[in-house]
């Protein structure tokens, strides 16, 4: 039996800590099956512990080519091109996402950036709106929901202007995601990363999801 | 009991009414005339933020300026190269760039010290204003409503509300109603406006104090020790810092209260190994010495920033 959360709906820096490093190790037992992340890193600098996952940017123009008809899928041609270029390109981009407790909230914060030699993306509103938030999402785009509490903000380790998800809605967001359950600490940051992430493109891959059933008391 | 509170709300005022003398110079860079153009001087809050300033800022200098028509969110400030964070207030600011001694608490009588300091300090402050090469990996960018410093005030108000008041389940106090008025306080530095949103937020009914919302600002420079230092601060932007933060409750038990040596003691030991007496390190905020002596409790009803928070700057000792 793994341990629970002790105070749902707020995670303890150590329970913090054990779901970062399960997730890396699922990862890493993974990585050959799925190819949507590039790597998720327990990293620890100037005495905070944080997770890093990195993910190739999929698509340049995927949010710019296609503004007449959201809803229509890009012709799967387009896709497979774009990521054999992908692929081929040496310096293509790649999007960080830090994942640190908030020492305030005591509840998972995400910040978002950009990789990229050519400074393409700077952290502006633009940048958010054109390259970050899918197009499923730009609707919403003036609501007050997860994608109105983006915003820019330093990252509290290097200083530098990046995105960022307020967390002052989100102990409410994991109550709605999760009711009653009981969970561990890495079932606790696999529902936040459902709930959070995906406005910023940052959804768990299935692979790794599919493992989620799978007990991890080790 | 009246007379304390008395003290209370003179110090609140004091600190409100605390300002700086600041002389903006055009950068050459961005100057018709080379460097031949006359400053901005003004006397500012402490309190307040350099970002409010940036319309004034542009209206003053647009007859000096190469291109005329510069977008006014193109404009930042720098002091000796240290792009200036717009969320951060004038006095934070200042108390970790000017390189000015800050006052000691046995200096002197109160009135004395800031006289005997103003001597010996390098004031106006001098800044210069840029309109190009904005440097966007350093510094969040403004837009010209003011909505992204408005953004970043209430959030960081809202923070300082939850650590004071919250719990895991509790909703924000502070309604629509009073950020407008807060942000409004701010805006037009008015203690009018702020006094009574204020009280509210430091007293709200049936809640006990839960957390001193306190941030601490270490300069890369600032390391136990020096090679450590070197090291870090080799690939860091100038005046990169680290800001620490962590729950800080208003008491150590029922008879001890925090103090503000007990807490430096908690979040970094490294910097304050002794709850008594600075051996490292100063904290500094407005411009002050901190005693470690003091309780924070008492210190954040009279000497917190607008925003809620005692942002204190950590000053390594000579």
């Amino acid at each position: 039996m793994t341990n629970r959360i002790s105070q749902f709906p707020v995670l303890t820096t150590d329970e913090f800590k054990i779901a970062s490093a399960t997730l890396s190790r699922r990862f890493e037992q993974l990585n050959s099956s799925q190819s949507t992340w590039l790597s998720v890193n327990v990293l620890r600098e100037e005495q905070c512990t944080f997770l890093q996952i990195l993910k190739a940017r999929p698509d340049l123009n995927e949010s710019t080519t296609n503004i007449h008809g959201s809803a229509e899928p890009l012709p799967i041609e387009d896709d497979d091109e774009e990521e054999v270029l992908q692929n081929v390109r040496p310096s293509s981009v790649v999007i960080t996402y830090d994942v640190l407790l908030s020492p305030s909230y005591q509840v998972p914060m995400l910040y978002i950036s950009f990789i990229d030699a050519q400074h393409r993306y700077p952290p502006t509103m633009e940048t958010l709106y054109r390259y970050l938030i899918p197009r499923q999402f730009t609707e919403q785009i003036n609501s007050v929901g997860i994608i109105g509490g983006i915003t820019i903000t330093d990252h509290p380790l290097t200083g530098s202007p990046v995105f960022f998800i307020h967390p002052c809605q989100t102990a409410a967001v994991m109550e709605a995601s999760v009711g009653n359950k009981e969970l561990t600490p890495v079932e606790y940051l696999m529902v936040w990363i459902g709930a959070m992430g995906g406005c910023v493109g940052l959804n768990i891959p299935i692979a790794l999801a599919q493992n989620d059933d799978t007990p991890c008391s080790e | 009991m009246s007379s304390s509170r008395d003290v209370t709300s003179r110090l609140r005022q004091t600190i409100w009414n605390g300002s700086l003398p600041l002389e903006i110079r055009l950068h050459k860079g961005d100057c018709r005339t080379y460097d031949d153009s006359d400053p901005y001087l003004i006397q500012y809050p402490r309190l307040s933020y350099l970002g409010l300033l940036i319309h004034r800022l542009r209206a003053f200098f647009s007859n000096k300026l190469i291109y005329p028509d510069v977008d006014v969110t193109d404009l930042w400030l720098e002091h000796e190269g240290v792009p200036l964070k717009w969320h951060y207030p004038l006095g934070l600011l200042y108390d970790l760039y000017s390189g000015n001694e800050p006052a000691y608490p046995n200096d002197a009588t109160s009135s004395k010290v800031d006289t005997a300091a103003d001597d010996q300090v390098n004031l106006p402050w001098r800044l210069t204003v840029h309109f190009s090469d904005y440097p966007v990996e350093h510094l969040v960018k403004l837009d010209a409503d003011g909505k992204h410093l408005y953004d970043m005030f209430i959030n960081s108000a809202k923070e300082a509300d939850y650590l004071r008041n919250g719990t895991g389940r509790t909703v924000m106090s502070l309604s629509k109603e009073d950020s407008t008025q807060l942000w409004d306080s701010v805006q037009q530095h008015d203690f009018s406006l702020f006094g009574p949103i204020n009280q509210k937020l430091l007293n709200p009914q049936g809640v006990n104090l839960r957390h001193i919302p306190i941030k601490l600002y270490l300069p890369h420079a600032t390391s136990s020790s020096k090679a450590d230092a070197a090291a870090k601060s080799k690939d860091k932007a100038p005046g990169s810092l680290r800001v620490v933060q962590a729950l800080v409750t208003p008491a150590l038990s029922s008879r001890q209260p925090q103090t503000v040596g007990t807490a430096l003691n908690q979040i970094i030991p490294s910097l304050f190994p002794s709850r008594r007496s600075p051996l490292l390190a100063q904290a500094v905020l407005h411009g002050a010495v901190l005693p470690l002596a003091s309780s924070v409790e008492d210190l954040l009803r009279v000497a917190a920033y607008m925003d809620g928070w005692m942002h204190i700057a950590v000053i390594m000792m000579a």
